[in-house]
């Protein structure tokens, strides 16, 4: 799973990259059309998901590594997934409007 | 008296010895809780630019003034390391690159080539 969302991550980035080579500096219209392309949309939801499991994974992993109470972790883990969880539903909220 | 040199206590710093694969893989670590910490700053900015034509030159205004500036180049450091020595682990895994000489050798470059990209983000955000 770590390793299928960071192809995933890694793909869209070095699109990303290239995108931003080719229009460095997009007007209001131009950035609006890109991210609301329904194609571009999609995929950009797909990222954020791939960057919840990726990040859920390695923050869970660090947080195994260097915190050792148990309670604490249990703190740490559930503030971490809150994050995540309100992360991704407000970036999801924001890729459904901007398609609208 | 028996254990009391069984754990060994040499903590000075400046003298153990840490290799360079060792850097790229903590900054791993690193550069992936720093963009943790960045996720809800990225997302509040790309909400704001898609809020009408004020709200993305308001967005545009933020990532020029100078803490978003410093802040955004982190990331972007956080970015470019995190996938490349993402890469790089994945290729190790794979079996190319595992021997110590290419190991360190794609290490440095990995930890070069992070800095260089957050160097020219940092210009392009000028």
């Amino acid at each position: 799973m770590q390793r299928f969302s960071a192809v995933y991550l890694g793909v869209f980035l070095l699109y990303l990259v290239t995108h931003f080579i080719r229009h460095p500096q997009p007007t209001y219209q131009q950035w609006h059309a890109w991210i609301s392309h329904p194609v571009m949309n999609i995929a950009s939801a797909t990222f954020i998901i791939a960057v919840l499991v990726h990040g859920w994974v390695g923050m869970r992993d660090v947080v195994l590594d260097y915190v050792h109470s148990l309670r604490l972790r249990l703190l740490v883990l559930a503030l971490i997934a809150l994050v995540f969880i309100a992360c991704g539903l407000w970036a999801l909220q924001v890729l459904l409007v901007a398609a609208r | 008296m028996a254990n009391q040199h069984a754990a060994p206590v040499f903590l000075n710093l400046l003298r153990i010895r840490f290799p360079v694969g060792a850097v790229t893989s903590i900054a791993h670590r690193i550069s992936g809780v720093l963009m943790f910490l960045g996720l809800p700053l990225l997302i509040y900015l790309l909400d704001l630019s898609l809020q009408g034509p004020a709200g993305f030159e308001r967005a545009v205004e933020y990532l020029q003034c100078t803490s978003l500036r410093v802040a955004s180049t982190v990331i972007a450091w956080s970015l470019f390391h995190h996938l490349f020595s993402g890469i790089r682990f994945l290729l190790i895994d794979t079996g190319s690159g595992v021997n110590l000489q290419q190991a360190r050798r794609s290490a440095w470059l990995v930890n070069i080539v992070g800095v260089a990209m957050a160097l020219i983000y940092l210009w392009w955000v000028l």
